[in-house]
């Protein structure tokens, strides 16, 4: 299971950075034009695109509006919610734990 | 935007900001691993590759606390408004201590074997399907491809490409790193009970955070569904250089500056990435928005050229020393001639 997943992060990150590729030697001057003729903030970029390039692609196709709006409402409903959960997942992973042992000093274990 | 874009977009404040934040995450660090050693006394003191990992780990918790803060404070009093200016280079700094934790973790509970590290990490430990002992590492995974999303797409241009509302969600998944840090903690260090002051560092954390986020949550005023005139308070509870929110319905805002002694109300979000104008300052008879230093003239809502960013404006009045804003916004760019306080009251 472990040896699959880092197999297909690896796959994915390969396929990121040939989307990376793509994206910052053609396609970025196309979709904003500040990035004509800057070039020197295009490495910056690469963790980025490796780490989001389906993001990018869906992105490159559909490129943003920019409507107006606050998300400070969101933003509050969202920590109202946090403000119980956040106490909670704390107070419960300290209400699991046992009363292990203290740092002991080390043994020196006699050879077998 | 009209500009061209530079790798990174340091001024003297920023350079400063930058400064000083390395510099207390570098003296930490340096506190932690050498002097920390030396003041305990009684019980054994781990090994340099434990204590490092303890060290990026407590800091980068720490980090990502503070900024967490920032944002809250700077809305509960304006003298924390600086420390929002340069957020996103926090940001970045936090996930590069948190990478720093990982690093650790990888050469030292995970090397020494043929096995790769980072399978030897997703394997050692399985045991989900029970409570206690749960593994924890998965939440400390997660919260660094955060972290890592969030540091990665900080530059401005991700900010246009994405959009502000795409980009502000993906930034908004601090909140979700946060909380799975503190399982990462929870499920982890805090199961031992050698070390109470850690429990009480992470505790406090989370107190003074969702309090924070509560109080200035709470200074939202309800919004009223559609009167023709908005009561936005005294007109002395606007001081000069400086601007009040006025929430307009369906998550709206506007926002009234002083300057000069006379009133001028424009939109609450900047064109650049919808950032709170009305907690911005008045520069050179522009507000600037206190996120990343964009500048709209009061009178029009338009940029100064050569940028070409507009704002809608909206109408004002003065009455019974109480400063009224009519809610229907003015196409972006509409010229309010602005109220003199003086003469209308």
């Amino acid at each position: 299971m472990g040896q699959a997943i880092i197999l297909a992060s690896e796959a994915y990150a390969a396929t990121g950075g040939l989307v990376a590729a793509w994206f910052l030697l053609w396609r970025i001057e196309q979709i904003d034009p500040s990035a004509r003729g800057a070039y020197a903030f295009r490495p910056l970029l690469v963790p980025g695109i490796v780490l989001l390039w389906p993001l990018v692609l869906w992105r490159s196709r559909r490129p943003a509006v920019s409507p107006h709006r606050s998300f400070r409402q969101g933003h509050r409903r969202l920590w109202i919610g946090l403000a119980v959960l956040l106490p909670l997942l704390l107070l419960g992973s300290l209400a699991i734990r046992q009363n292990g042992p203290s740092e002991a000093r080390p043994e020196r274990l006699a050879a077998p | 935007m009209s500009v061209r874009y530079v790798p990174v977009g340091w001024s003297r404040t920023k350079l400063i900001y930058d400064a000083v934040l390395a510099a207390g995450v570098v003296l930490y660090l340096l506190v932690y691993t050498r002097l920390g050693p030396t003041l305990r006394s009684g019980v054994a003191v781990p090994d340099d590759g434990t204590i490092g990992m303890r060290a990026f780990g407590t800091c980068a918790f720490l980090l990502m606390s503070l900024v967490l803060c920032i944002g809250p404070l700077a809305r509960l009093d304006a003298r924390f408004l600086p420390l929002l200016f340069n957020r996103r280079h926090f940001g970045v700094i936090t996930c590069a201590v948190a990478m720093g934790h990982a690093w650790h973790v990888l050469g030292w509970y995970y090397a020494f074997s043929a096995t790769s590290p980072y399978i030897a990490m997703l394997t050692a430990d399985t045991s989900f399907f029970q409570l206690r002992g749960f593994p924890f590492v998965p939440f400390g995974i997660g919260a660094l491809l955060i972290l890592c999303a969030m540091a990665f797409t900080s530059h401005d241009f991700w900010l246009n490409f994405l959009g502000p509302p795409v980009w502000k969600r993906l930034h908004m998944g601090l909140y979700a790193a946060y909380g799975l840090v503190v399982l990462h903690l929870g499920m982890g260090a805090l199961q031992s009970t050698a070390n109470p002051l850690l429990g009480m560092v992470v505790a406090a954390s989370v107190a003074i955070i969702c309090a924070l986020h509560v109080l200035a949550g709470r200074q939202v005023v309800s919004t009223v569904a559609n009167p023709d005139w908005l009561d936005a308070g005294p007109v002395g509870a606007i001081a000069e250089g400086r601007g009040v929110v006025v929430p307009l319905a369906e998550g709206q805002s506007a926002a009234i500056f002083r300057n000069d002694g006379k009133l001028s109300a424009i939109s609450n979000l900047c064109a650049h990435q919808n950032g709170p104008l009305g907690e911005g300052r008045v520069l050179d008879g522009c507000v600037t928005c206190p996120w990343h230093g964009f500048q709209y003239r009061l009178e029009d809502g338009c940029a100064p050229a050569p940028f070409t960013e507009k704002l809608a404006t909206f109408r004002i009045r003065i009455a019974n020393g109480h400063v009224w804003l009519d809610p229907r916004a003015n196409p972006p760019g509409t010229r309010v001639e602005p109220l003199a306080v003086d003469e209308a009251t």
